[in-house]
């Protein structure tokens, strides 16, 4: 609780006004409503019933409130069936924290404890990604709220939804003291309009229970984002108001936007006939049925992919799997589809400068583009997430992964046995184009393999030994690890990759890894990370949340004790201005004293071990830390690394 | 007139070693008319320029940076992104063309640099202080964002030339900040290190090894020079 109460006086005040929702005060509500002198209520708020004892003597003070605002609330969130509300706690939602653990009986939502409002969002952002739906975040509407904005963006650009409940003291009539006034804002959601889908101030329970399912709608329907809504204090503690006609709203059943039939034809129409078609996925497959889908059209087609890993679309080993080999699948294609491709720009255009950049399409002269996206049905202006503008020849605004079965049939009904042919060929090309691929990823995992520190490509192969006949799901981003994990592991299931921040906020990879695998928990999947040094001390206390609420994750450190793309930003730096080299560290690196992550995880009630620098002891102590993780609980290994 | 299905020379990766020998022996002569005709054709000049100058894509090879034994084995496994060159898609004799013509480009003129004798140990030291272990790794082993170095395959000659001017991500170190000795140092602790060991006899490198692929030969003529992550640049780690 970041806002003790420290003025009871003030409290006592406003109980003498408060609303009244006990037999005790029984005033017919008509007539004390009738008598109730104009105050300066926010329009719509339920009016506040002035204390009256039955002797008729106004000063009595009122101590209880039997059905407050706020139980009504939890009967709406129940309706949308959370699992979980990640939250650190915040008087601005005091009413709501309090009715959601007893009177909600802390089920459905389960209150998860967070020592940060950027892990609460962050971990709201990793678990959605998993399950597929979001689940709660609670946030005063002023500081809690600044401390999760980067999360939020986060969330934002990578098109997730996490349902945010921003506390706020609206009526300044109501607020106890100096910390309320600090805490209150008029406009609360207004820090964080740019980057999430919608919100709303409602001033009414009826209002916020229709809100509140309109959020949730807005939030799930793709293109996904988070959503805030504000709960105003006096809404949540004042009681329900007598005769109010508090329903809750009926949650519709949402199809997602499915693309044009002519165009999807047309689309169809334009990979069959390609000689050298190419798929290239970002955030497709939101489920099972989205990698299905991909798998299936892409032999269908015999067509290569190239998967830019916003979510797991492709299979790693498939052989239709040219990843490693973009550039060439890119520069050699007739017609490239972009399936809920972020930036289509830089997938078929290069950059590159040491000063100024310099640019050049990848593609050879006439190739067609094809994008499928959902980003094309919402945007907006300020923050420039929308990425450079790519002209392209066909553009279905819709989600590719609803869109998936459409393509699919369109292209089958369009294949001749001349172009099945063709295909097959095509495809048997690719197949030994991706062993080759393969291959070469091998070839290079050797450079360093015995070397200390531990070379990232030792420290993946370490890890996926002691997995790979687990149902395992690894829910951090590998970019910084050089993708090993990607280039050499056999990923096949949705859930076995989730991206990355999607906004490039760093401190998102910790507690998205934990609310990844706080959704994993009950499928009783192994969850593991590779952790970024540099991220994880944003907000560490996040392994506190993972141990206190049992939440099993093998923890990897990748330990190279700095901030390493800043540090070599800086290098760069220092090098065009040729005012000497040897000082790029300042500012970027963690050491002295180097940080012992083990007893970092062990002072939070994690299993910690490390550093390890000697590649030879790896395996042992992932072996130890996964049987931790069996049983339940989170593991850290700490690893001194190679920076990439 | 023979044909090249692919030889994208594109040697982002130009300070990448070569740990395989060449497939066959390689001659010392090439038909430049012949190689300047396949370095257009095979899609060379598409990342390197006409004149192999370089291009925003992949660095200048006009001269070559190796010799030609290792240009061939080079182009049969590289360290980067660069698409591999199997044997059945263009034979040595056929790279040696190639050879012949980035030779006939720009000559290489004899280089005072490569008189110079590297200490190892000041090398080891000013490949940390310098920043080098940033992106190719604290043994040069390299790392997606740049190669392998460790040991080198190019000549000091070719390793000076690229560093002054690299074509690729990699930051310049003009002679203001690292002189030609402190180079030299450095390559010689480079050289210092042993070829990897093949992956083959890795049994970490071999799990749940993928299927044998079919015969064929890769059919893509282009580069690999494309930064499919440009966005990952920066951020923090």
């Amino acid at each position: 609780m970041r806002n003790p109460k420290k003025d009871s006086v003030n409290r006592r005040e406003f109980l003498r006004t408060a609303a009244a929702g006990t037999a005790a005060l029984v005033v017919p509500p008509v007539t004390t409503r009738a008598a109730q002198p104009a105050k300066p209520h926010i329009a719509g708020a339920p009016p506040l019933l002035k204390a009256v004892a039955p002797d008729g003597n106004p000063s009595v003070e009122i101590l209880t409130v039997d059905r407050p605002g706020s139980d009504f609330m939890v009967d709406v969130l129940k309706s949308l069936d959370f699992e979980y509300l990640c939250a650190n706690p915040g008087n601005s939602f005091r009413s709501l924290h309090e009715s959601l653990i007893n009177y909600g009986k802390n089920q459905s939502p389960e209150f998860i404890t967070c020592c940060h409002e950027e892990s609460s969002v962050a971990m709201g952002h990793g678990y959605a990604k998993i399950e597929g739906k979001p689940l709660l975040v609670c946030v005063h509407g002023t500081v809690g709220l600044q401390h999760a904005s980067m999360a939020i963006y986060d969330a934002f650009c990578d098109r997730v939804p996490v349902y945010i409940i921003l506390g706020n003291f609206s009526d300044a009539a109501l607020r106890f003291g100096q910390v309320d006034w600090t805490h209150s804002a008029q406009d609360p959601a207004a820090m964080i309009r740019d980057y999430v889908k919608w919100d709303d101030n409602a001033v009414s329970l009826e209002a916020f229970a229709e809100s509140a399912v309109r959020a949730y709608k807005i939030a799930t329907t793709p293109p996904m984002m988070p959503v805030a809504l504000v709960a105003g204090h006096e809404l949540q503690e004042n009681p329900a108001p007598d005769g109010a006609n508090l329903a809750v709203p009926k949650l519709s059943t949402i199809s997602p936007p499915v693309g044009d039939s002519a165009a999807v034809a047309e689309a169809a129409r334009m990979l069959v006939a390609a000689e050298n078609p190419v798929l290239i996925t970002d955030r497709v497959a939101r489920t099972a049925a989205g990698l299905a889908g991909m798998i299936e059209l892409a032999e269908t087609l015999q067509a290569p992919v190239i998967d830019r890993n916003g979510r797991m679309n492709f299979p790693t080993r498939h052989p239709l799997n040219m990843t490693e080999r973009a550039g060439a699948t890119i520069a050699g294609a007739d017609v490239i589809a972009g399936l809920e491709l972020t930036d289509f720009w830089s997938a078929v255009n290069s950059v590159r400068g040491q000063v100024y950049p310099e640019t050049r399409p990848v593609t050879k002269p006439g190739t067609k583009l094809i994008s499928v996206t959902a980003n094309d049905l919402f945007a907006k202006s300020n923050y420039q997430d929308f990425q450079r503008y790519q002209p392209v020849d066909l553009a279905i605004a819709a989600d590719a992964e609803a869109t998936l079965p459409s393509l699919i049939e369109a292209v089958k009904r369009q294949l001749t046995d001349d172009r099945k042919r063709a295909f097959a060929d095509r495809g048997a090309k690719i197949a030994a184009a991706h062993q080759q691929v393969m291959q070469a990823q091998r070839d290079a995992a050797t450079s360093g393999w015995d070397a200390s520190p531990i070379s990232t490509a030792r420290l993946s192969m370490e890890l996926w030994a002691q997995i790979k006949n687990e149902d395992w799901s690894f829910v951090s981003n590998c970019q910084f690890v050089s993708r090993w994990p990607l280039r050499l592991w056999d990923f096949k299931k949705h859930y076995q990759y989730i991206g990355a921040e999607g906004g490039y906020g760093v401190g998102y990879g910790a507690p998205a890894s934990v609310g990844a695998a706080l959704a994993n928990r009950k499928h009783g999947r192994l969850t593991v990370s590779i952790q970024n040094d540099g991220d994880l001390m944003f907000a560490p206390g996040v392994l506190w949340t993972a141990a206190h609420s049992r939440i099993p994750i093998l923890i990897l450190m990748h330990n190279n004790r700095a901030y390493h793309q800043e540090l070599m930003q800086i290098q760069i730096m220092a090098n065009q201005h040729q005012r000497g080299i040897e000082r790029a560290s300042i500012g970027n690196v963690l050491t002295d004293p180097a940080i012992d992550y083990a007893k970092l995880a062990q002072s939070m009630g994690v299993h910690g071990e490390g550093p390890i620098s000697d590649p030879k002891d790896l395996a042992p102590a992932i072996r130890r830390a996964i049987e931790v993780v069996k049983t339940g609980s989170p593991a850290l290994v700490d690893v001194l690394t190679q920076p990439r | 007139m023979r044909q090249l299905k692919l030889l994208a020379l594109a040697f982002a990766v130009v300070l990448g070693c070569h740990c395989v020998e060449a497939q066959a022996p390689a001659k010392t002569s090439g038909d430049i008319d012949n190689g300047k005709h396949l370095f257009a054709s095979a899609g060379c000049a598409t990342c390197h320029g006409a004149k192999a100058e370089g291009t925003n894509l992949a660095p200048a090879i006009a001269p070559p940076p190796v010799d030609l034994p290792g240009l061939i084995a080079y182009a049969r496994k590289p360290t980067g992104k660069m698409p591999p060159v199997p044997i059945g898609t263009a034979d040595d004799q056929q790279i040696g063309d190639i050879y012949a013509f980035l030779k006939s480009i720009a000559p290489a003129s004899s280089s005072a640099v490569e008189s110079l004798k590297g200490d190892p140990e000041n090398g080891k030291k000013l490949f940390a202080a310098y920043g080098c272990y940033e992106c190719h790794g604290r043994q040069g082993a390299g790392a997606a964002i740049a190669p392998r170095v460790g040991p080198p395959a190019l000549s000091l000659a070719g390793v000076v030339r690229y560093v002054r001017a690299p074509t690729g991500q990699m930051p310049p170190y003009t002679a203001k900040v690292v002189s030609d000795q402190d180079l030299a140092d450095i390559y010689a602790y480079l050289k210092s290190f042993p070829a990897p060991q093949p992956a083959s006899t890795i049994p970490l490198l071999n799990q749940q090894r993928a299927p044998r692929p079919a015969e064929s030969s890769f059919f893509f003529a282009c580069s690999e020079l494309v930064p499919q992550y440009s966005g990952s640049v920066r951020r923090r780690a």
